[in-house]
């Protein structure tokens, strides 16, 4: 189908970047007066960068409110989120004076930092291109009970290859040898972490070349196990893409508390030693 | 199919009209009092056609029902296929709107922003909970009394309820329910038994029956209808509004009213889909048919109807319409300015069952366009010979094809407040479940599954239909519309569990659960030992002063809660 362009929300990035961009350039400008004048930028950025990074966390408050009227629809929260968040860049590296911070804490601190905004801009991407990804399988699936459908499908395949066994035992053997382990084992890791059709194309191509040796019944029963391993395939595909999609966010919200309490105590060091020695 | 199916040679009786009567315990004996009865008496028997005989309609589209005083017969605002004669007994009409409660209602309440913040937390653990020691929001006047297998709902103190001076009395020979029977509108006042009283309902195959065959009852419904309801719609058509009185009178007088397709369309709907798309068309209704005479202009009144065009050797659907929904004027109103007769331009199908109004063409032409301003005319219609012909009124966006086709095929296009789902961006991450049944006690109110055409899908979600099929047949009332709202809503107090709406539901929108006490207990009837089951569905969050909690929570703006009745909300959303 021809995908009309998307004038909406086009139009929404082009205001969302202008402001974003705007406000950033001004953050700088008024960083760089105030280190001209021989202030403390460095506590401006870093309090503007905390309160920040705290703002930021009230998108997940929100999803966790959703039982609450007024306070903004997720989709606002999320724009807001996605834009402040991108401009925390400007900040944090105005903030660390635009080089590699010094210091071990500085540098962990910097390095939970960078983690947490590019998960971030990875989220962006993997919920912009794996949704898409998964609707051109063209079936729906609910992630939590991917399992369950796995052991229907593995149990429905045994009961076919054990139907045709009295005739011959071809299929048998082939389901023992390669097809129990697909249909029963969860994916391999390397699945998960780069899904590919690779052992489904392989496992297709054994199969039909087994056709010479069944009877027109048993290619019946071939031809459904052959469905079911692309259900299978794609009951796989659905757990790598929507697992990533999961734990993305899963890394991304575990590690940006770490961040704020590392960050707590960076903001309480700076201050204990911003007078230098005495 | 299988193999043994395909080897054998499947036959069966064709289904007949009346292989489901309205109740099958209806005897001959009764059917010879009722012909000894006014006005089936003063009825000519031979008058019936061979297929339709009146012994016969009598026997299976009629039911006798005993009723005590103060039962309800019907209530305002629900939906019902069927009239009631009076045989024996009195009857009151109450003038006065009654209050929800006492018909068995919710009365729609927002929570305050302290309510709900409290609520969300005490959500209880367990599934589908109900505190029955919590105050409910039933009225002492609601009782209910078993009947049978049927439960009644009746009043305890009439004339307190129903004021004497603010109602009608209904008495023996009298008819009532007819118009909103036939045309699929809510009823219109709440009916209550006045005494003990005898009962004859009919269903409307029955009264269409009657109609076609006996003058008297034509003329009385007919009357009824233009005077009541005939009048007022046709003064709400914007078209209308610079004719003057007495063309009104003309139109009145000579609109006709004609329905298509199956009342209980929902019925047979499971089937409907597994034909063939193309048989499938063919077997809908023709209500117009491109390229035959325009005998005048079509006002859909209830349901939907295909507008689609011939293409190649089959049709091709390039829209819908509903309830409001004028077709006819473009092609008459060119005839007027022209000279040229103009065949319609497109075909016009009933998908389920529609009711239209049918202005005829001379009527059109001496009445109405005389008097339209020219703002009000539609465009012309641009001559197909003429390739390079530029067009002076420019198209507007239009839905894609596929999508169209597939809303009305599933018969989506019922829907009001849909949940449509855009898979393209949709990142399975359940946020807008979890804030469902966040607000629901932790009982999430729909299925994030459902039909999906490309990627878009229509979830199962209560979509608030315009035509509410779930609504015919509660016992209790239970299952009501919002006036204002539109809202579709189950009073969980009044619900019996009975599954009619949830079985009448041609999208499987409405789940029927087990419910349990605070402590996470199974509720049992005490007489049974049965679980008590209710009828859940998606109430809007109606509740909730912020909307429906689902749209609200979806970060991604890939879910909406949408008006699938008018194609261009669709189109607007799904170009974005």
């Amino acid at each position: 189908m021809s995908r009309a362009a998307a004038p909406e929300f086009t139009k929404r990035r082009i205001r969302n970047l202008t402001i974003t961009l705007a406000s950033t350039v001004l953050l700088l400008t008024v960083f760089y007066s105030q280190n001209q004048s021989l202030g403390h930028a460095s506590f401006t950025s870093g309090y503007l960068l905390y309160g920040t990074l705290l703002f930021l966390t009230l998108l997940n408050l929100r999803k966790r409110l959703s039982f609450l009227p007024a306070i903004g629809s997720a989709k606002f929260w999320m724009q807001v989120h996605i834009y402040v968040g991108l401009a925390t860049f400007a900040i944090f590296a105005s903030h660390v004076g635009w080089r590699i911070p010094n210091g071990k804490l500085e540098v962990f601190l910097a390095a939970l930092y960078l983690i947490v905004a590019f998960s971030g801009v990875y989220g962006l991407y993997a919920t912009r291109v794996y949704p898409k990804r998964l609707t051109r399988i063209g079936t729906e699936v609910i992630f939590e009970r991917i399992p369950q459908l796995r052991n229907q499908l593995a149990l429905h395949a045994r009961q076919l290859v054990i139907e045709t066994c009295e005739s011959s035992d071809v299929l048998a053997k082939f389901y023992t040898s390669r097809l129990c382990y697909f249909f029963e084992q969860q994916p391999a890791l390397a699945y998960l972490v780069h899904p590919s059709s690779r052992t489904r194309k392989k496992l297709i191509h054994e199969m039909e070349d087994l056709d010479r040796y069944l009877g027109t019944d048993q290619r019946q029963v071939r031809e459904k196990l052959t469905q079911m391993v692309h259900q299978k395939d794609d009951l796989d595909y659905h757990q790598a893409l929507q697992g990533r999609l999961k734990i993305w966010l899963f890394v991304h919200i575990g590690l940006t508390y770490s961040l704020l309490l590392v960050g707590l105590l960076h903001g309480i060091l700076a201050h204990a030693f911003s007078g230098g020695p005495s | 199919m299988d193999a043994t199916t395909l080897n054998t040679n499947p036959q069966m009786r064709r289904p007949m009209r009346w292989d489901q009567p309205l109740d099958p315990n209806m005897s001959d004996s009764t059917v010879e009092q009722l012909m000894r009865t006014d006005p089936f008496a003063q009825m000519d028997p031979d008058s019936f056609r061979a297929q339709t005989p009146l012994r016969g309609i009598l026997k299976n589209d009629c039911q006798i029902h005993h009723l005590q005083q103060g039962d309800i017969i019907v209530r305002e605002g629900d939906y019902g296929g069927s009239a009631f004669f009076i045989l024996e007994g009195k009857a009151r009409v109450s003038l006065k709107q009654l209050p929800p409660e006492i018909l068995g209602r919710q009365t729609p309440r927002k929570q305050g922003w302290l309510e709900a913040f409290v609520q969300g937390f005490r959500n209880s653990k367990h599934p589908e909970v109900r505190d029955y020691s919590r105050k409910t929001q039933t009225s002492t006047e609601f009782n209910q009394r078993q009947e049978g297998s049927t439960t009644r709902v009746f009043l305890q103190d009439i004339p307190r309820v129903i004021p004497l001076n603010q109602s009608v009395s209904l008495v023996a020979g009298e008819l009532f329910g007819e118009i909103s029977a036939l045309t699929r509108t809510p009823r219109s006042a709440t009916v209550v038994a006045d005494s003990e009283i005898k009962l004859l309902e009919i269903r409307w195959q029955g009264i269409r029956e009657f109609m076609k065959q006996n003058e008297v009852m034509r003329d009385h419904i007919t009357d009824l209808y233009r005077e009541n309801s005939l009048r007022s719609h046709l003064r709400e058509m914007e078209l209308l509004n610079h004719v003057s009185a007495d063309a009104m009178d003309r139109l009145v007088q000579t609109t006709g009213f004609e329905s298509f397709g199956k009342f209980q369309w929902n019925q047979k709907f499971e089937s409907t889909l597994k034909k063939d798309i193309a048989e499938r068309i063919l077997s809908e209704p023709v209500i117009a048919e491109q390229g035959t005479y325009v005998n005048g202009i079509i006002l859909i009144r209830n349901g939907f109807a295909r507008i689609s065009r011939n293409h190649g050797q089959g049709h091709q659907t390039i829209g819908y319409a509903s309830k409001g929904k004028m077709f006819g004027l473009r092609e008459l109103a060119h005839t007027w300015k022209t000279g040229q007769p103009t065949p319609w331009l497109l075909s016009l199908r009933a998908v389920g069952y529609v009711d239209i109004l049918r202005i005829p063409a001379r009527e059109v032409e001496d009445l109405i366009l005389p008097s339209l301003p020219e703002s009000k005319m539609p465009p012309p219609i641009a001559n197909p010979n003429l390739s390079g012909e530029k067009r002076r009124h420019a198209r507007p966006k239009s839905m894609d094809r596929g999508l169209m086709e597939f809303l009305v095929e599933r018969r989506l296009i019922n829907g009001t407040k849909a949940m449509m789902i855009d898979l393209d961006r949709c990142t399975r991450c359940d946020d807008c479940v979890r804030a469902c049944a966040s607000t629901h006690n932790n009982n999430p109110r729909f299925n994030r599954q459902g039909p999906i055409h490309d990627h878009w899908m229509i979830s199962q979600a209560c979509m608030h239909c315009l035509d509410p099929v779930c609504m015919i047949g509660c016992p209790t009332g239970a299952i009501a519309r919002d006036p204002e709202s539109g809202n579709v809503s189950i009073n969980d107090t009044t619900c019996i569990g009975c599954s009619t709406c949830a079985n009448s539901c041609p999208y499987n929108n409405i789940q029927m659960v087990s419910i349990n006490n605070p402590q996470g207990q199974p509720i049992h009837d005490t007489d049974t030992g049965q679980p008590i089951v209710k009828a859940t569905k998606c109430d809007f969050c109606e509740s909730h002063a912020g909307g429906p909690a689902c749209q609200r929570a979806c970060p991604h703006d890939a879910l909406v809660r949408i008006d699938l009745s008018t194609p261009q909300s669709v189109t607007q959303w799904s170009q974005r």
